[in-house]
């Protein structure tokens, strides 16, 4: 016991240190967690100088917390997720969306073809280079203050966007993934919409009794039953052989139609922060970085083409919302930032996939995030000096 | 005025204010509370962030905003808040109670439990007065206590006319 309770403090403690130094510099906490546990995890570097620095072992405690990490992050998403704010712009948002998915998911088609991929990991591929980084762009806009600027539209739009076509496409890939042939792929499909359906239903014609089932007085008590009812669904789905991920999604979005959203945010908030900071983590501890070198070439490829992409579609998407061509260059400059959700799609990837699914992809998607998440802050603090070299007219 | 209001996942709700025709002023709730303040020049300007405050200065900022904080000065009935006590201003008014009594005699402590902390009369102003201070109609108390134990000095002071 003394062991693991030492092994998980060694832990938490080098997350936060490696948050407040990321914080320090300006840059993005998610890839300061990654790299902490591919420091101290299992896999190499296995020590400096002599000194060892397998601190922490990829064991079952930390694996149950990241995956809690997992679930308290598309949970939130779900609560988030505005409805009213979808249908309100709905012109804008699909068309701005539609855009960035067709030009990204496209070239990550490409991309995984290309390098002779087979369909299936081509899809994933697709999805871990398609889909922005929510947390890291959110925060960006944020302290860069354009949150308050017109560029949030289609930035925030194309967000909500692609918020839904994940859980619809982590739906439809677990359930296909894990299925050997067609016909059982057509069971676990058939299984996840009778199960997310439910909790739709549920959700949404349920709405008095669930803001009824959450009302308790004390906040630990109703910490408790958010906690308890969301884990127990995403276990429940996980069970059923669909994606945990997106029931607790669906789960967030009958919730957001209760009125305990603001008390959400207030007190789960902090236990979403520590779960998904060891998700990160945890990313790194089992993250081989010797197969980083396998996957250069193809990272490289990725890591240009996929900016360009992003930088086109969403320079595109600020046409949309008729913003002048230097904020639509931001636009396309605030959504580069990849993060949680491309690390979602490869863990669902390693959990349930073989061969490349299980070791190459993951290896790609952390080297990717950590070059996509660094890159995009920093393209992203570096605006003004790019759109000024691009459109030197429109001071 | 028009005052636009968005959603922003993940962080709380967006207000864009017109100020006048160009001016705004975005203010961004946070989930937890917080809130920041910007100014654009005009609408395609570049927000400038003015201040963020916690939700309860935020709150306090707003009621003074509004007018409802601040207690404007009357001589009649000022009040500064004190914690639970306040301080306030009491008039004594022609042929109330207290008047020509000395301050032992009329015992307000005991009675109502409020305490006198200084006279004023004229221009002059008496801090601390003894107990044998005598109470003229047309001085104004300076007075400390609790919401209903200034009520019942109040009645005290109120004209005998009135």
């Amino acid at each position: 016991m003394a062991e693991l309770l030492l092994e998980v403090g060694i832990a938490l403690t080098a997350v936060a240190l490696a948050g407040a130094l990321a914080n320090r510099v300006g840059l993005s906490v998610i890839p300061a967690y990654i790299v902490v546990g591919i420091l101290i995890g299992p896999n190499p570097p296995q020590s400096i100088l002599g000194m060892s620095l397998t601190l922490v072992a990829d064991g079952e405690f930390i694996q149950v917390l990241a995956e809690l990490g997992i679930v308290f992050l598309l949970f939130f998403l779900g609560l988030e997720f505005s409805v009213d704010q979808l249908l309100r712009d709905r012109g804008r948002i699909s068309a701005a969306g539609g855009v960035d998915f067709a030009i990204n998911f496209g070239l990550g088609a490409a991309i995984g073809l290309a390098f002779g991929w087979t369909v299936l990991e081509t899809l994933f591929l697709a999805g871990v280079v398609y889909i922005s980084s929510s947390a890291v762009i959110t925060k960006s806009l944020i302290e860069e203050g354009w949150i308050a600027n017109a560029e949030s539209g289609p930035i925030l739009g194309t967000l909500v966007f692609e918020d839904i076509l994940i859980a619809v496409y982590l739906a439809i890939l677990a359930a296909v993934a894990s299925g050997g042939d067609l016909e059982s792929a057509a069971v676990s499909v058939g299984t996840a919409f009778v199960f997310l359906g439910a909790i739709t239903a549920v959700a949404w014609y349920g709405t008095d009794w669930l803001d009824r089932f959450f009302r308790a007085g004390s906040d630990e008590l109703f910490l408790l039953r958010v906690v308890g009812v969301t884990t127990l669904v995403a276990g429940a789905a996980l069970a059923l052989g669909v994606s945990e991920a997106v029931a607790a999604f669906f789960l967030g979005t009958g919730i957001s139609q209760t009125s305990h959203v603001e008390r959400i945010e207030h007190i789960v908030a902090p236990a979403r922060d520590i779960f998904a900071a060891v998700f990160f983590f945890s990313i790194g501890l089992s993250t081989d970085v010797t197969l980083l070198s396998g996957v250069a070439a193809l990272l490289a490829v990725a890591v240009v083409v996929t900016t360009v992409g992003k930088f086109v579609s969403g320079t595109l998407s600020g046409r949309f919302y008729d913003l002048d061509r230097r904020r639509s260059l931001r636009v396309g400059l605030g959504l580069v930032p990849r993060g949680e959700f491309s690390l979602v799609i490869a863990t669902l990837a390693a959990g349930i996939g073989t061969g490349r699914l299980a070791t190459v992809l993951p290896a790609f998607t952390v080297g990717y995030v950590l070059v996509m998440s660094v890159l995009g802050s920093v393209l992203i603090q570096q605006a003004d000096t790019i759109t000024d070299a691009l459109a030197p007219s429109s001071g | 005025m028009t005052v636009y209001e968005t959603d922003v996942p993940g962080v709380g709700k967006k207000f864009e204010v017109e100020i006048d025709s160009e001016e705004r002023l975005v203010i961004l709730l946070h989930h937890d509370g917080k809130r920041e303040v910007f100014h654009k020049a005009d609408p395609d300007a570049d927000a400038e962030r003015l201040f963020s405050l916690s939700g309860q200065l935020a709150r306090k900022v707003g009621a003074i905003l509004q007018g409802a904080y601040f207690q404007p000065v009357e001589t009649d009935e000022v009040e500064v808040p004190l914690g639970e006590a306040i301080i306030e201003w009491l008039d004594v008014g022609e042929g109330a109670a207290l008047v020509d009594q000395t301050l032992a005699e009329a015992a307000i402590r005991q009675q109502t439990g409020a305490s006198v902390i200084a006279i004023q009369r004229d221009s002059e102003t008496l801090p601390n007065p003894g107990p044998e201070e005598t109470v003229a109609a047309g001085d104004i108390l300076v007075t400390m206590g609790t919401r209903e134990e200034l009520e019942s000095l109040e009645a005290l002071v109120e004209s005998s006319d009135a």
